[in-house]
């Protein structure tokens, strides 16, 4: 049976890169980038879903980790020249202005330094009761976006960084939101996912059944940062233009949208919600626009796209709380025996 | 630094105080029965001065009655918000209700920039708050006097309810055990409207003179003060509302002092709350004034 | 030899004292209870032993090692297991998996070494599984082992709550009011379970409960606590006897 959920979960794999090729192929620029939009959602998703859904401990940092994963990847891999030019009120730091590297080390750096950034922030706030946590985290994600906005030798302050590396194709998007699927399938399911999940469930009990709740929490931490480091450096690359307003707190709320509406402690309403929203988020644009039906034209209202959304979170937290999936996670053996749908990712 | 610019520093800070602790008040209430961070309190002390704002341009009514017609309407958005978005959660898990609260607040902040529009508008201020006065060489704004007195005023009203009226009884019986209370025939639900009502009049009181003291409005300038609030509230200990005062002044001064004394660092205000927060909470979790908040094994 | 001490343990809470100079000992093997009134400060007695509470003064020594004020997580560690009172199952994971959780303390491993599956890790994650399994079976509940906790009829959930406790192999087993909501019938299935386990894993049990016909059943020594102050102890027919423990159940006009 184990063989054969690895083997089904490898064809899905290849089926499922082999879709995306034809996606890439058929789709045109701004079909495509809303697939690369897709796949940076489902890593950022997953992200706030180890440490919100998973563990229980409701962090709203996540734009603040996005910022400096995205500010390291964009300062790492920005040419030489080109950051001589865009630091024009004050120049760079020397030890930062001769820096070029390719993307990939760029993207583990850009992980790694969020991931210590928010284990040394956990460190003293996880030992506060659950819900300061929350404000906590979401006051050091603002802090994070002042501190980039004075540091201007480092970071050129407001004016943001302008032509970034525009590397943030397909492959990179996807591949990266699918290790961390699999990561995450590993880790929930492995002893490790369940001692999170039982810190979810009851801390007392947990810590009574001999869980340390400070080292398990800041772990879940540590790893939610580096995913969102990364998700924030795949989002520069794609952009191409980032400055601090980028990542304000809004950005966080957009992705606890996608948790709550793929369920609040599974992966794979992460994966699902994370495409269906970032569809339904460029979809409803229009709604800013005029809309042109032929023989009338309704003005478009500004800004309307994001009311609509607030209410659908209001709406599936009032009324649908579980979210698509609430805690179930698609399973081989599920698949196995209803025999019903045919999916493409997700590993059991 | 001279003793006059001190004493300026030192005004403005202690209104900027009173401001912050009139706002934290309302979170230290809700968090006090509810155990929920009302995220979107930040929200209603905005829409407060946007309603003192088009209430004022329409310029057919007096200034008091339109302001005080902006913190009836605030109060009334105060006990929607609740009926909507909490009221239904009573028994689901908290972290539900959290997130309801933030979405709350997502949709308040989202539907000001639909309606107000994005770009800053200028609150118009009563020329009869509009005044300075000179006591020896320092230059005062009357301004500075008026929200420190009004927020006194209000405060000694609060405490008078809580601690004399029968109303303010029962808010503290549901304060102290919700599950107690409710069993012995507190309408809970009821005391929970009223909470909230007394939490959106005193953000908006708060909101208008926010908006004569300084009357660039966004659509989302509640959110920095209303986080900001919420970390005055837990810093004097949650639950407590001369706790949440004191968090307040502590907040409004040390932010004003700390840009007075150190320039360089003033930048960087608007994490000054965050670190507090962290120092206080591992020196005292409960706050300065807080009560344990233990949970039962 | 006795392999649970206590000495002296104070708990104050601000100007409550909820426990006061409380001093027990259990002896290797043996089954000993505590019982008085509601609120008499035997939970908090409990929690003060497990490290939820650190005693304001007093000292708890466990195998003559002391072990006042250590995290609760270590104390599991030591081999010292408990049950909760209202009973605090992990709701929505599975029978299996509560009990796998409580196997979690014993692993030798490290999260990625679980994300890449090393064959030690591998082999690890199998022996919990087969003990967990092994341990359901002991105790009856095999046939829901795939239930959420939380579906299960609460005789059931008791004993998973004890299942989940020895699965951390403790030595010693403190069992908070076991028999809460059953009847007679149930009550003395659970005491012959709970001599079953102390024999079958080598326990020594100290156990809070009400039931007065459990206690004396099967407890050999009993501490009688009443507003924090233990009032006597001695063997299920002292106490039965004891004019102070009548007066402080039964109250005094």
């Amino acid at each position: 049976m184990k063989k054969k959920k690895i083997i089904l979960s490898l064809i899905a794999i290849i089926l499922f890169f082999s879709l995306l090729f034809i996606l890439n192929s058929v789709f045109n620029s701004h079909q495509t980038r809303i697939l690369r939009l897709c796949g940076i959602y489902v890593v950022l998703a997953l992200s706030l879903n180890l440490i919100n859904g998973f563990t229980g401990q409701f962090s709203l940092g996540t734009a603040g980790f996005m910022a400096i994963g995205a500010y390291t990847s964009a300062i790492l891999t920005m040419p030489p020249a080109q950051k001589a030019s865009a630091y024009y009120l004050e120049p760079i730091v020397p030890w930062l202005a001769d820096i070029e590297m390719s993307f990939l080390p760029a993207l583990i750096i850009a992980g790694l330094i969020s991931a210590l950034i928010g284990f040394i922030v956990a460190a003293p706030v996880l030992r506060l009761r659950d819900d300061y946590l929350a404000i906590a985290t979401l006051g050091f994600s603002e802090i994070i976006r002042v501190v980039i906005t004075n540091l201007q030798n480092i970071t050129n302050g407001s004016l943001g960084l302008k032509g970034l590396p525009n590397y943030t194709n397909v492959w990179w998007s996807w591949g990266v939101a699918v290790v961390c699927i699999i990561f995450m399938a590993l880790l929930i399911n492995s002893s490790y996912g369940r001692a999170l999940k039982a810190i979810r469930e009851d801390e007392i009990a947990a810590e009574a059944m001999g869980i340390n709740l400070f080292r398990n929490k800041l772990f879940a931490f540590t790893v939610s940062s580096f995913m969102a480091g990364v998700g924030g450096a795949l989002l520069g690359h794609l952009m191409g233009t980032i400055d601090p307003l980028m990542f304000r707190f809004t950005l966080t709320y957009n992705i606890l949208l996608i948790v709550v509406v793929g369920g609040i402690g599974s992966i794979t309403g992460s994966v699902i919600s994370g495409v269906i929203v970032t569809v339904a988020m460029e979809a409803l644009r229009i709604v800013d626009g005029n809309i042109d039906l032929g023989f009338m034209v309704i003005k478009g209202i500004p800004g309307m796209r994001m009311v609509i959304f607030s209410i659908l979170l209001m709406v599936i937290i009032l009324f649908f709380r579980r979210g698509i999936m609430g805690t179930n996670e698609f399973s081989w053996k599920w698949i196995l025996e209803s025999k019903l749908f045919k999916k493409r990712k997700e590993v059991a | 630094m001279e003793i006059k610019e001190f004493l300026q520093h030192l005004v403005n800070g202690i209104s900027l105080g009173s401001l912050y602790a009139l706002l934290a008040i309302g979170y230290t209430l809700v968090y006090g029965i509810l155990r929920l961070i009302n995220f979107a309190h930040g929200d209603i002390f905005m829409i407060s001065t946007y309603a003192g704002f088009y209430l004022m341009s329409s310029a057919i009514l007096p200034w008091w009655i339109a302001f005080l017609l902006a913190i009836i309407l605030t109060c009334i958005l105060g006990i929607l918000v609740e009926k909507a978005a909490y009221r239904p959660l009573r028994d689901a898990p908290r972290i539900s209700l959290l997130i309801s609260s933030i979405g709350m607040s997502y949709l308040i902040e989202n539907l000001a920039i639909v309606f107000f529009g994005g770009r800053p508008k200028t609150f118009p201020i009563p020329a009869i708050f509009d005044r300075i006065i000179t006591i020896g060489s320092v230059k005062i704004p009357t301004l500075s006097f008026i929200i420190p007195v009004i927020t006194i005023i209000i405060l000694a009203i609060l405490l008078h309810i809580v601690h004399n009226t029968k109303t303010g009884m029962a808010m503290r019986a549901v304060s102290t055990d919700y599950e107690a209370a409710r069993l012995m025939a507190i309408d809970v639900n009821k005391i929970i409207t009223f909470t909230f009502a007394v939490g959106s009049t005193l953000a908006a009181v708060g909101g208008i003179m926010w908006g004569m003291k300084y009357p660039s409005l966004i659509p989302l300038m509640g959110v920095m003060p209303g986080i900001k609030c919420f970390i005055a509230a837990v810093v004097g200990g949650i639950g407590n509302i001369r706790g949440a005062v004191l968090g307040g002044f502590i907040l409004g001064l040390g932010e004003i002092m700390l840009v007075a004394f150190m320039p360089a660092l003033s930048g960087y205000r608007d994490a000054f709350a965050f670190i507090l927060l962290i120092f206080i909470l591992l020196a005292k979790p409960t706050g300065l004034m807080g009560k344990n908040l233990a949970e039962k094994v | 030899m006795a392999i649970l001490k206590t000495e002296n343990i104070t708990m104050k809470f601000g100007g409550i004292t909820a426990v006061s100079d409380f001093t027990m000992e259990l002896e290797k093997n043996k089954i000993i209870g505590l019982i008085g009134p509601n609120g008499a400060g035997k939970t908090t007695a409990f929690n003060v032993i497990t490290g939820v509470y650190k005693p304001t003064s007093g000292h708890i020594f466990y195998n003559k090692e002391n072990i006042t004020g250590i995290k609760p997580h270590n104390i599991t560690k030591l081999g010292i297991a408990r049950t909760f009172q209202n009973i605090r199952l992990f709701k929505e994971l599975s029978v299996l998996e509560n009990v796998l959780i409580a196997n979690h303390l014993r692993l030798k491993s490290n999260p990625f070494s679980a994300v890449v599956n090393t064959p030690n890790y591998v082999r690890q994650e199998k022996h919990m599984i087969e003990k967990s399994l092994a341990l359901l079976e002991e105790v009856d509940l095999i046939d829901v082992k795939d239930e959420k906790s939380f579906s299960l009829p609460y005789g059931y959930q008791r004993r998973l709550e004890i299942a989940r406790a020895l699965a951390t192999e403790p030595k010693v087993l403190l069992l908070d009011e076991p028999a809460a909501g059953m009847n007679p019938q149930e009550s003395n299935q659970l005491m012959e379970f709970i001599i079953k386990i102390r024999d079958k894993f080598d326990l020594s049990i100290f156990m809070i409960e009400h039931h007065m016909q459990v206690v004396m059943g099967v407890c050999e020594k009993i501490y009688v606590l009443d507003h924090g102050i233990t009032i006597a102890q001695g063997t299920p027919h002292e106490i039965q006897n004891n004019p102070r423990v009548i007066e402080a159940y039964l109250g005094v006009e």
